[in-house]
């Protein structure tokens, strides 16, 4: 790897860091999870590890029945 | 401190305070000590912790509490993919939602036709504890490293032996435990045992970034989804989890409350949370606009250190590989075991949905891989 910063500069560069981050603008936890709610209601019809398939036919590691593929 | 506050525009509450605990005085040219310095980082983060504390007004089940239940799962084992002689330590799923790559701890790369379970390719590094690999977006190329401190690329090509064309692109200070490549063939992300992370150009081998913050090995990175494609996330044995600009090298956030190491980042699919896996046995959902914890996934029951985690496709389930054999899967927003995967006869240590979340592929420590859908 090339040269690492001394720790001083690591240091000053973590203040900066924290001073930018401090005054960030935060949304309450409520908020944030209905957004995450929201999302999740409104891919969960495509989230095929919680509603399955349509038919199993579609289901593309159903089991192997292969067996007139080798043809 | 007078320095760097200047340098940085100066005037906000921040730099009022911390300049407050300096007492006054020194601070027009004296260069701030290391005492003054960590005096700073210390005052800060409490004064963070206090905002994020306040934020607190609900917690994840509590606004969950109207949904649906999750019911009528039918997730089973569908292919055991088998060909290591070692502990399968890590995987990756190709675009193509069809093949995997797969790394061991006797040295063996292994590339599957997860349909077929057939071995595609099968390369043996000159390492032991091939830590991580993975895809490269076209398909066509694999990365892969682990206690030879190198990341090595290979072209994938059904003409010759792959081994023939591998390309090492770059060098950590200690091992390399997780890798990925950051939506073009031509760059590789790589996370190390020397707390660092780097960015390399495959072509030329050179460090385009390199990512200072973690004071103990990073153990997992993840790629931000959608539209911050210049967003990383990096989970640490210092038990936090950094988000880093990768542009510019420096972190915009972090993460902390785990007890212990932290082995697995996940960005949630909405790009707006992280999920955190952790020796303390415990998973964890980090929102990047509240920017703190907002939901924590543990039982009583469950006393062994989680590797690997992923999201199905909306985010509604985490899964969870843990040293006790089991996969566990996480209601999201209910905050509640949903579910587990039982199959694997050892460690799970490695775990990921397929690009279009029809299947998921564990890799264990009883040298196997199984599929699931």
């Amino acid at each position: 790897m090339e040269s690492t910063p001394s720790v001083v500069q690591q240091q000053r560069m973590e203040v900066d860091q924290l001073r930018r981050e401090a005054t960030m603008k935060r949304i309450p936890v409520s908020q944030a999870v209905e957004d995450i709610k929201r999302y999740a209601m409104d891919h969960m019809m495509q989230d095929h590890l919680i509603v399955g398939f349509a038919s199993e036919k579609a289901n593309p590691f159903r089991e192997k029945t292969w067996s007139c593929e080798v043809l | 401190m007078a320095s760097s506050a200047g340098a940085h525009g100066g005037g906000d509450n921040a730099n009022a305070n911390t300049t407050g605990t300096t007492g006054g005085g020194v601070q027009q040219t004296e260069e701030p000590t290391i005492e003054d310095l960590q005096r700073d980082i210390e005052h800060l983060k409490r004064k963070i912790a206090e905002e994020r504390a306040k934020l607190c007004d609900k917690t994840t089940a509590q606004v969950s509490d109207a949904l649906e239940p999750i019911q009528g799962l039918n997730i089973k084992v569908r292919r055991s993919l088998k060909g290591h002689n070692a502990k399968v330590l890590c995987l990756d799923w190709c675009s193509d939602k069809r093949h995997l790559v797969s790394s061991s701890q006797d040295g063996k790369l292994i590339v599957w036709d997860a349909f077929t379970t057939n071995k595609e390719h099968a390369v043996t590094m000159p390492t032991t504890w091939v830590m991580a690999c993975a895809y490269g977006p076209s398909g066509n190329v694999v990365a892969c490293g682990g206690l030879d401190n190198k990341v090595t690329v290979y072209p994938l090509t059904l003409d010759e032996d792959v081994a023939t064309k591998k390309k090492t692109v770059g060098t950590h200070t200690s091992y390399m435990s997780c890798c990925l490549f950051p939506g073009s063939d031509n760059q590789v992300l790589t996370g190390s045992g020397d707390a660092t992370c780097a960015l390399w150009d495959v072509e030329s081998g050179q460090v385009l970034q390199s990512f200072h913050g973690h004071s103990a090995d990073v153990m997992s990175v993840d790629l931000a989804p959608g539209p911050n494609p210049n967003t990383f996330v990096s989970g640490s044995c210092d038990k936090m989890a950094f988000v880093w600009d990768m542009r510019t090298g420096n972190y915009v956030q972090y993460f902390e409350g785990h007890e212990s190491d932290i082995n697995a980042v996940k960005f949630h699919p909405s790009g707006d949370a992280i999920g955190t896996g952790s020796d303390d046995a415990s998973c964890r959902l980090f929102d990047l606009r509240a920017d703190r914890e907002v939901a924590k996934y543990t039982k009583e029951s469950i006393l062994f250190g989680v590797n690997a985690i992923d999201f199905s496709t909306s985010g509604r389930i985490l899964f969870a590989g843990y040293n006790d054999y089991a996969v566990n899967m996480w209601d999201t927003l209910k905050t509640h075991r949903i579910a587990m995967l039982y199959g694997h006869e050892n460690r799970v240590s490695s775990l990921k949905c397929s690009p279009d979340g029809t299947a998921i592929a564990t890799g264990s420590w009883d040298y196997s891989l199984k599929i699931w859908a």
